[in-house]
């Protein structure tokens, strides 16, 4: 795969890279080695050090793409456009990694694989409402019109985002709150596996929409020289 | 005055036996359910089972942490493939678009 080809880009892009693959490896071996096994739940407990990480680079994700997508309408730039594609590709990835990580923990917590409590329901949502935004994307080359479309639901995924943060305080539900809210907290080597394990996914969620961002960029850029041959 | 008689029979019979219908009536199902709740008890106590050798846990939360985390590196690896066939069809685009340049004597 290659580097994104900006001016300036490739050593903060290689720094950002080797810090993140670094972060790993001590975030898996802080996750594993070093934070203890829940009392309660067992090591079933450990998937919460990347499944509530994720749900943050879910949040970068989508928020990206909605920043994207506001300005491309404002200023109708293609690397906006770009961007908007970028974001909301990679915070639906993440999103899936939510929501698949989360039913394995709460076969073991809760008994059942699902149930629509409020934060679960607002993320399913969240979920399609990308899905929605890439599958516009996907129908053969977008036009302008399928563009504007797609970044008018990116800003109405937008509006999700504080709903599923939110929910576990507004609305009664299961989902746990150790780290927000009343929740009671974690011991401190489990601070130091997720803190680490949000360093490390951030990371890679700032590298996967550079590099997804820039090859989108790309694509449009040849779709317009091939536009531009075919009219000569 | 027989008809007076037989009316004054029936009568009292109906006031004595209908309140002692009434109470026999739901004396049957009681009667019934006390009999299957000590059946219920009786097998319940006739299948107490000790444990033996170490208590296994009916959710294997190993299993499901293992099955988390190759999902989470599976995904990513996936998405990368994704990412170096769109970059790949790019680049052949591309190359395909220079090859029509130069035949058709562009610079």
């Amino acid at each position: 795969m290659n580097r994104p080809r900006q001016s300036g880009g490739s050593t903060a892009w290689s720094l950002i890279c080797f810090t993140t693959l670094a972060l790993f490896a001590v975030t898996l071996y802080t996750i594993f080695v070093v934070a203890p096994v829940e009392q309660q739940m067992g090591i079933v407990q450990k998937i919460f050090y990347f499944h509530v990480p994720s749900a943050y680079a879910m949040y970068i994700g989508f928020g990206v793409s909605a920043v994207g997508s506001a300005v491309y309408l404002l200023k109708r730039d293609p690397k906006w456009d770009a961007l908007g594609v970028a974001g909301a590709e990679v915070g639906s990835l993440f999103c899936l990694i939510v929501l698949l990580t989360g039913p394995l923990w709460a076969r073991k917590a809760w008994g059942v694989w699902w149930t629509w409590d409020p934060r679960l329901t607002t993320t399913l949502l969240a979920g399609m409402i990308f899905a929605a935004y890439l599958s516009l994307r996907s129908m053969g080359s977008a036009g302008e019109v399928e563009k504007r479309f797609a970044a008018g639901l990116a800003l109405f995924g937008l509006v999700d985002l504080p709903l599923i943060h939110y929910s576990v305080q507004r609305w009664r539900g299961v989902h746990p709150t150790v780290i927000t809210g009343k929740g009671g907290g974690l011991e401190s080597e489990m601070y130091w596996a997720l803190g680490l394990s949000f360093i490390a996914f951030t990371g890679l969620a700032v590298l996967l929409i550079w590099v997804r961002a820039s090859a989108e960029r790309q694509r449009e850029q040849t779709a317009a020289l091939r536009f531009e041959l075919m009219h000569r | 005055m027989r008809a007076l008689i037989a009316a004054l029979v029936l009568g009292c019979t109906m006031l004595i036996t209908s309140p002692a219908l009434a109470d026999e009536q739901p004396a049957e199902p009681d009667g019934g359910s006390s009999e299957t709740k000590e059946d219920a008890a009786e097998e319940r106590a006739a299948q107490f089972v000790g444990v033996r050798g170490p208590e296994a846990e009916s959710v294997p939360g190993g299993a499901l942490m293992l099955g988390a985390y190759a999902i989470v590196w599976a995904l990513l690896f996936l998405y990368l493939m994704r990412m170096r066939g769109l970059q790949r069809n790019t680049a052949d685009e591309l190359e395909r678009l220079s090859a029509e340049i130069r035949a058709s004597g562009g610079s």
